[in-house]
């Protein structure tokens, strides 16, 4: 026996988290564009989808931050900071991709600095992944070692039934059970079978990639030129990548009164690497794609021993000219047979 | 012989006589849909070329990669007739010679693929004149008419929930064969004219910029509006700023190399006090 939340108590169970104060989120559809968002009702959901177009990522470190206000006259300056907003919240309906992406970023955030922002809202969410029982041609977390079901990054994980009726529970974390005591009443004992896995097929060996992006002699590989040929230097892969976490700070207002912020930025755009003198040390696009994998697959795991990628395919799947991380991958798997 | 054959033919052709160094076409993608941007530089690869309807990209951005065409030698390239319009455009801005640029032409209007005959742009001419009498009727957007019957203050609320979606990752600037700026204005910090934040403000400031700055200039070929990975609907924006400067200039964007621009010309005589 297993603890089971029938589908049609999911609207109770959002209406009993929202009475207790949590603001509930999820894959909904907007305008011509699917997103996490905030709901009411459970019926504002779409659990149906692959993969939400937007990842889970802003809701943690939102693409456009407000950090300071800054006020300098002649006697003073005053500043007063943004203190991220709080309150506790819960996530129903992330893929495991999306969960794996905040936790590949978690040291990231908390290695020198601990970014407030981040943690605040990380320690104020409950993330409830349910389990994908379908993919596009463009998934790939197996290749990352992750999986349609990982836990990791998750407080709760569901598996679908294989009637379609609702999801089986499984607890992670003590936050998830907090959560999920809340609605104990609205969940059933059962023995209803969970539905299998969709089989997502590995499209590169990530070990031998990394091998090879790690020898030295390949940084200045004519490949780089080659893979990147199409790549017109657009943030699209970036910005809807869940673990890509680059920020750029700005002033926003007059030199003398203004809000400092912090907005995302791109290592493929030019200006991201340029230097005040005009010099830019990635002047070509190349040299910029190359950093992003390398970036994702070398320099990352070396500091925090995971890729910082966990495979959504997003990269791909919204790219302008069809480039994205698994082709590139593939073509490494190749290079270093 | 499919028009794909044929092309194939006159890219390997074009190599190995050596009338060009590249031909910039189209090949397989990620998956049935997908057509991607391909560079070939010899003839032996030529066969990697795919020609069909699904391939939709207008190609000719990628004639001003930086150092491309300073040696001064020719680039095959293979243009639908909105292509061939913003070669016209980036002549007449000085931004390209068409002499250097030899046009694999195609269409396929209804879903059905045709070759274009010529291979320099003033052969297109004729087409692309027609086009400017047909333009207004066939591409004439449900949408577009339904946004045209909103109040002002609708019509607000329905670009400021388009535009709230916008994460500023510039794909649309970015696919732009227009957009070849150095240093886009939302790239300049000192001073910092346009908010780099993706606040609704910040979204209102950049695209309305961007529909001023291709005021004139856009060819419709829809780059923009695909790239857009959270699907806003910037053709809609093009189509009507292209149908306003039809209207008040008789100006159709591409007819020629030598158009003058319409937002970057002035007369002396001109009776607007402004001007001069």
């Amino acid at each position: 026996m297993t603890k089971i939340l029938f589908a049609d108590k999911l609207d109770s169970c959002v209406e009993r988290w929202r009475s207790a104060g949590m603001t509930v989120i999820g894959p909904v559809q907007r305008t011509n564009s699917s997103m996490y968002d905030a709901v009411k009702s459970a019926s504002e959901l779409d659990l149906n989808l692959v993969l939400a177009d937007r990842s889970i990522k802003e809701l943690f470190f939102p693409q456009s931050e407000p950090m300071l206000r800054y006020n300098i006259t002649k006697s003073e300056i005053n500043t007063s900071e943004f203190l991220p907003p709080s309150g506790p919240r819960i996530i129903f309906g992330a893929r495991a991709c999306d969960a794996s992406g905040l936790a590949i970023d978690d040291p990231l955030f908390g290695w020198d600095y601990k970014d407030e922002y981040w943690f605040q809202r990380r320690n104020e969410s409950v993330i409830v992944t349910i389990a994908c029982t379908k993919a596009d041609e463009f998934c790939m977390c197996t290749s990352l070692k992750l999986a349609p079901d990982s836990t990791k990054g998750s407080d709760i994980l569901l598996r679908p039934l294989e009637n379609n009726k609702g999801w089986q529970v499984e607890e992670l974390t003590d936050r998830g059970r907090e959560a999920f005591k809340k609605v104990a009443d609205l969940l059933q004992e059962g023995s209803d079978p969970a539905a299998a896995t969709v089989s997502v097929p590995e499209k590169f060996d990530a070990d031998a990639c990394a091998e090879w992006l790690k020898n030295p002699e390949n940084f200045n590989s004519h490949f780089w030129k080659e893979i990147s040929l199409r790549c017109i230097g657009c943030g699209s892969c970036t910005y809807l990548c869940p673990t890509c976490h680059c920020f750029d700070i700005q002033d926003e207002g007059g030199s003398f009164e203004g809000i400092r912020r912090k907005n995302w930025d791109s290592c493929s755009f030019a200006l991201f690497t340029m230097h005040t003198s005009g010099h830019n040390p990635r002047s070509t696009q190349s040299a910029r794609w190359r950093q992003r994998i390398m970036h994702k697959f070398n320099y990352f795991p070396g500091k925090f021993s995971a890729n910082s990628c966990s495979g959504c395919g997003r990269c791909t799947r919204e790219c302008p000219v069809d480039m994205g991380i698994t082709e590139t991958l593939q073509e490494i798997s190749k290079l270093s047979q | 012989m499919s028009i794909e054959q044929l092309y194939r033919t006159r890219a390997k052709e074009l190599l190995s006589s050596g009338e060009v160094k590249m031909v910039i076409g189209y090949g397989a993608g990620s998956n049935k849909e997908r057509r991607r941007p391909l560079f070939i530089t010899s003839a032996e690869e030529c066969d990697k070329l795919v020609l069909d309807s699904a391939c939709i990209s207008n190609l000719s951005g990628y004639l001003l990669t930086e150092g491309l065409l300073s040696d001064e030698k020719r680039v095959a390239v293979f243009l639908r007739p909105e292509g061939v319009r913003a070669l016209n455009v980036l002549a007449a801005e000085a931004q390209l010679d068409t002499a250097q640029i030899v046009i694999i032409g195609f269409d396929s209007p209804k879903g059905e693929l045709k070759a274009l005959e010529g291979s320099s742009v003033e052969e297109f001419t004729a087409l692309i004149t027609a086009l400017k009498e047909i333009t207004p009727e066939t591409a004439g957007e449900e949408q577009l008419a339904k946004i045209e019957k909103m109040s002002p203050e609708e019509r607000f609320l329905f670009w400021q929930e388009e535009f709230s979606k916008c994460i500023k990752c510039y794909a649309c600037r970015q696919a732009c064969p227009m957009c070849y700026c150095r240093r886009c204005i939302v790239d300049s910090n000192q001073p910092q004219w346009v908010n780099t934040s993706s606040h609704t403000l910040g979204n209102f400031e950049w695209n309305i910029v961007r529909a001023f700055h291709l005021s004139g200039r856009c060819v419709e070929c829809g780059n923009c509006d695909r790239a857009c990975p959270v699907n806003i609907p910037l053709r809609l924006i093009n189509r009507k700023m292209a149908e306003e400067v039809l209207n008040s200039f008789n100006h159709f964007a591409g007819t020629s190399k030598t158009q003058e621009p319409v937002l970057a010309s002035f007369k002396k005589d001109d009776s607007e006090t402004f001007i001069l």
